[in-house]
């Protein structure tokens, strides 16, 4: 690891000051993917500004229809939380499932967005659940927010400060890890919400998509079987030790078909 | 051997709590990054980014000019220093040892381990130069800033590319890379009984390559004392141990080794790589007194997974001779083993060759032992090193034969087992298996496998749209290791018991199975009896621990020291007493007399001594080369997701014949581990090349797959104590059995939830994606997934 300059800014306006001074600064959150790079020098930046001290940025509310994270709240309370369970139940499992214990109780769902890894579990759910990425300057749709492997939308210095996740009628996410990692080899969300269908699919590609033609099948006929035929095309896909493309391709309906029957078993709760 | 009377052992086959763990659970222990001293160094490594390469020129001047850079060594600097290369006594040598040569029955090239090469670099990794700075950063940021002109050459993986006429020479030495070319058992006897054979079986198979991956990485402390001319290592290590390690080390430092020495108290895991010397640990040491500070170096987790001694690799092609009604006439095997860039044993591929008919009564084989180098991380012992892969190479073979020719794999099994009363047996290779059961194993594994509740487990996993499979293995290994053990027992006046040995446990648990051993022969208490181990300045003798052997030898050698110090104790007393030596009796723990009141046990007897002036020690000195022959068998139940290829292991039972069992907690705990070893081989760990580059793909655990709690299935196990007639105990051992049954267990019961498919074989790891390709290539009527993927491998004469 290189030296740094540390930073512990106390308010969103400081931090992003700091961050404009800076030669190469960079925001930490948990610092659960981040760290990691830096002790093998992939990032090596002048100055860390931990945004840990800031007010107002940790929490769940719910506000109508919609669940609001707060962007530094840690994965183990979106994981345990009732508020979460009880609204989003398969939001709750996803980042139950997410890494270990010691890394649920550090990372958080700003920072997981933010470092944005093209198999990363929160991606898909904010695609599928049509979330709003709240910054300290706007909101984007995570349509919008997702670009490309480890590339978002983000601007230079604009900060997570939550996340709002309409709750949808039905929602399932089945992955399948891969046997190191754990991460999805192919990850699928299906959501659900006012006969609305969407299907975002992690793993697969440099970056979360959504795949339209099974979400049209699915506004038909909420089931299995109306997306049993179609066949994502290999073209594309990603190709490593875990995964060929057709292996993927192949993953990515049987995962869909099971998160299908999934969420259809589970409608949202009274 | 004359066995020792086991009727008033006490502690002997107790799960004593082990002794160690206060220590260790407590943070107390002394593993190697523990140590550091004021005035302290950083070595880094500066590392091949090529898997074959020469090395045209490195200039460090930038590097030397920066902060804190004390100095960078290269080759050059080793040979200017007269260092010599690694001598890793690469060949088994010992009395029983299978007798490997080279081509032509010559003598063993095993290439050159220097600790820097000045010449080429042989594999992605390997250090060619040393930075040494103030800090660990600073050495790192001077490591990256070493300019080095490589010329990259073509590279080879695989022992097929290897022996390809025109294939690149990694030594020239080898010009065609092979270093062994051996052949064992009975030629003609072997044809003959093939020419007769109603069925013969044959097939191809490669047991991977896996990382050992202890959780403590390799690291360590060199220190030099120029007054005295002295060096000291603290580091952790295994295998041979620290007595044959400092003979190593100053072997290749050019120094005398009393001058020299090795302190590796606790060792955070080894598995075998730690079974040799590392250059790392030796060139600290050169730089500790070419720079006048102690030098410290800690690998990272990525260093020790581009560079550790990795372990298996074996290719090997068997055939099966068989009468039609399914007795097994002879075998014929071709073993090839992958030694990596340079040899550091040959012990697999020699451990391997005396096992090849398993457990079964085979009357003739013969086989071709081949060991071929190539731009890999050099291949050394692993745990149970050479017989996985025999183990399963015979027993998938017999699946095979079963499914081919319509025998039912039990009864094909026990109708060929060698049978209690052919003990001693020798196989038809040469080996002398010295005691077992081997049919008792299997009626006991099936039993607590439920083998018969099986169908009913099937049918309700078919329900849920699982393939539920059944595997079995037997296995038989062979423990032998070095042959010299000795134990120091002093008795102090301070009630105390220390036993010094020359073992190297890294998790084992000797300082309680010995303890128990030492309490009941010496009939002391347990807690007062203590282990020293680990530290030349008082460990002057002793084989380590590799092979199994730790527990024999140590409780052989003190069952001879036992008695001499009760001799000695009877003519202290017979002294204190005032009556003949022959008047005193050691009898329940106490010296009596039944001339006299007054008795003692050991602690009391040497207080009296040193009242004397006296002492009660005894240092014995034991040699045994007799080998001995765990073996045992295991039953693995698998569930197939057909759609994903995804293998979940349900089920999973194993008895292992340890001979005499010291303690069962520790034995169940080294099989419980010894499963999850195989495990990983059958369906997790595998390393990648870059085809193009040479470079790892697995070189973090983000790639590299390992067993986990969660992976594992619940593990039902059953010792066997059939004991030896080899040692004063009846000790085999009981460390690295599991792992020898446990691949050809899994395999077998995933091909069995494979088998409607027409799937005979899967190629290790049986990852999902492969068993998702077997599947899908069997539904397309595809003959590939009947070859292992790596079993394209062709015999070359």
């Amino acid at each position: 690891m290189d030296d740094f300059n540390y930073h512990e800014p106390r308010t969103l306006a400081e931090a992003a000051v700091v961050l404009h001074a800076a030669r190469n600064g960079v925001y930490i959150a948990g610092g659960m993917s981040l760290i990691p790079a830096l002790k093998h020098r992939r990032v090596r930046p002048s100055d860390l500004i931990d945004l840990r001290l800031i007010d107002g940025l940790a929490g769940i509310r719910r506000e109508a229809d919609t669940l609001v994270i707060g962007a530094m709240t840690k994965h183990a309370d979106v994981a345990g939380l009732d508020i979460v369970r009880n609204s989003i139940p398969d939001l709750a499992r996803l980042v139950g499932e997410m890494a270990d214990p010691s890394v649920r109780n550090r990372a958080t769902l700003g920072g997981s967005i933010a470092h944005a890894d093209p198999a990363s579990d929160y991606p898909p759910a904010l695609l599928a659940l049509e979330a709003i990425i709240v910054t300290d300057t706007r909101r984007i749709a995570a349509a919008e927010f997702f670009t490309g492997p480890f590339t978002t939308g983000l601007r230079k210095g604009e900060i997570i400060t939550a996340v709002n996740f309409p709750i949808p009628d039905n929602a399932a996410y089945v992955k399948f890890a891969n046997v190191a990692s754990r991460y999805a080899i192919v990850g699928v969300f299906v959501a659900r919400r006012a006969g609305k269908v969407c299907v975002a699919v992690t793993g697969a590609k440099p970056c979360v998509f959504r795949f339209g033609e099974m979400e049209r099948a699915l506004e038909n006929s909420f089931t299995p079987d109306a997306i049993k035929a179609i066949v994502m095309s290999a073209q594309g896909l990603t190709a490593d030790i875990h995964g060929t493309p057709e292996y993927r391709a192949h993953l990515i309906g049987v995962m869909a078909q099971r998160a299908v029957a999934s969420a259809a078993a589970k409608p949202r709760p009274a | 051997m004359n066995q020792v009377d086991a009727s008033s052992f006490h502690e002997i086959g107790r799960s004593v709590r082990r002794k160690e763990d206060f220590r260790l659970l407590t943070g107390k222990g002394h593993f190697a990054d523990d140590y550091n001293m004021p005035g302290q160094a950083w070595t880094v490594m500066v590392r091949s980014p090529h898997a074959h390469a020469r090395i045209v020129r490195i200039d460090a001047a930038k590097a030397r000019a920066m902060p804190g850079v004390l100095a960078v060594f290269s080759g050059a600097d080793c040979a200017a220093d007269g260092l010599r290369p690694f001598n890793h006594n690469a060949v088994p040598s010992t009395k029983y040892d299978m007798k490997l040569t080279g081509p032509g029955g010559g003598s063993v090239f095993v290439g050159r381990h220097m600790l820097l090469p000045a010449d080429k670099a042989r594999y992605f990794g390997e250090a060619v130069a040393m930075v040494v700075a103030e800090s660990r950063e600073q050495a790192e940021d001077a490591a990256d800033a070493v300019a080095v002109d490589y010329e990259p050459l073509r590279f080879l993986e695989r022992t097929e590319d290897a022996v390809v006429p025109g294939a690149p020479a990694v030594w020239d030495e080898a010009p065609n890379n092979v270093l062994v070319d051996a052949f064992f058992g009975d030629h003609a006897a072997t044809e003959r009984a093939f020419a007769a054979a109603d069925h013969v079986i044959g097939h191809e198979f490669h047991v991977g390559r896996i990382m050992p991956l202890p959780l403590e990485p390799r690291a360590g402390l060199a220190h030099y004392d120029a007054a005295s001319g002295n060096y000291t290592l603290y580091f952790s290590t295994g295998g041979p141990g620290i007595v044959r390690q400092r003979r190593q080390f100053a072997a290749a430092l050019a120094i005398d080794q009393e001058k020299l020495r090795l302190v590796a108290l606790d060792t955070g895991g080894n598995f075998g790589t730690k079974n040799r010397p590392y250059v790392e640990h030796a060139l600290a040491l050169w730089a500790a007194r070419k720079l006048g500070r102690p030098i410290k170096y800690r690998a990272t987790r990525h260093e020790s997974m581009l560079t550790e001694y990795q372990g298996r690799d074996l290719a090997t092609k068997v055939e099966l001779a068989m009468r039609k009604d399914g007795r097994f006439l002879a075998m014929r095997a071709e073993n090839v083993m992958n030694v990596g860039a340079h040899c550091v044993s040959l012990s697999p591929l020699a451990k391997g060759a005396g096992l090849i008919t398993g457990s079964y009564d085979i009357p003739a084989a013969t086989l071709r032992a081949r060991g071929i180098f190539t731009n890999t991380v050099p291949n050394n012992v692993m745990r149970s090193s050479g017989r996985p892969e025999v183990t399963f190479a015979i027993e998938r073979l017999i699946d095979m034969a079963a499914a081919e020719f319509g025998f039912d794999r039990i009864a094909l099994r026990r109708q060929n087992l060698i049978r209690p009363e052919q003990f001693p047996y020798t196989n038809a290779v040469g080996s002398t298996y010295d005691s077992a059961t081997f049919e008792a194993n299997m009626d006991l594994g099936m039993k607590i496998a439920d083998w018969g509740g099986y169908e009913k487990r099937r049918q309700e996993a078919a329900a849920r749209g699982r393939l539920r499979g059944l595997g079995f293995a037997n296995y038989i290994e062979s423990s032998t290791g070095s042959p010299r053990e000795r134990a120091e027992i002093t008795v102090t006046p301070t009630g105390r018991v220390e036993v010094v040995l020359g073992t190297q446990p890294s998790g084992q648990s000797h300082e309680t199975s010995f303890a128990q051993v030492a309490a009941d022969l010496l009939c002391v208490p347990i807690d007062n009896v203590e282990i020293i181990l680990g530290d030349t300045e008082v460990v002057k003798e002793g084989g380590g621990s590799h092979s199994g052997r730790s527990m024999r030898h140590a409780a052989t050698v003190l069952s001879l020291a036992a008695p001499e110090l009760i001799e000695q104790g009877k003519a202290l007393a017979a002294d204190i007493l005032g009556v003949a030596p022959a008047d005193v009796d050691f009898a329940a723990g106490r010296f009596v007399s039944t001339r006299a009141n007054r008795t003692f046990d050991f602690l009391e007897l040497a207080k009296e001594a040193q009242a004397r002036g006296g002492v009660l020690k005894v240092v014995k000195d034991n040699e045994m080369h007799t080998p001995v022959f765990p073996n045992g068998c295991a039953v693995c139940e698998v569930e197939v997701d057909p759609a994903t290829g995804r293998v979940h292991l349900t089920r999973y039972a194993a008895v292992d014949d340890v001979g005499r069992c010291i303690n069962p907690m520790t034995v169940d705990g080294q099989t419980h581990g010894s499963i999850a070893h195989g495990v990983g081989e059958a369906l997790f760990e595998q390393i990648c090349l870059d085809p193009a580059s040479g470079r790892p793909l697995t070189e973090s655990f983000e790639e590299y797959g390992m067993p986990s709690s969660t992976t594992l299935p619940p593990l039902t196990t059953e010792i066997v104590e059939v004991l030896s007639p080899t040692n004063p105990l009846g000790i085999k051992s009981g460390s690295e059995g599991a792992t020898a049954g446990a691949p050809a267990a899994i395999i077998s019961g995933l091909v069995d939830a494979l088998k409607d498919f027409g799937i005979r074989d899967i190629a290790m790891p049986a990852t999902p994606l492969a068993v998702w390709q077997a599947i899908e290539n069997a539904k397309a009527g595809s003959q590939a997934n009947n070859k292992a993927r790596h079993g394209s491998w062709k015999w070359r004469a």
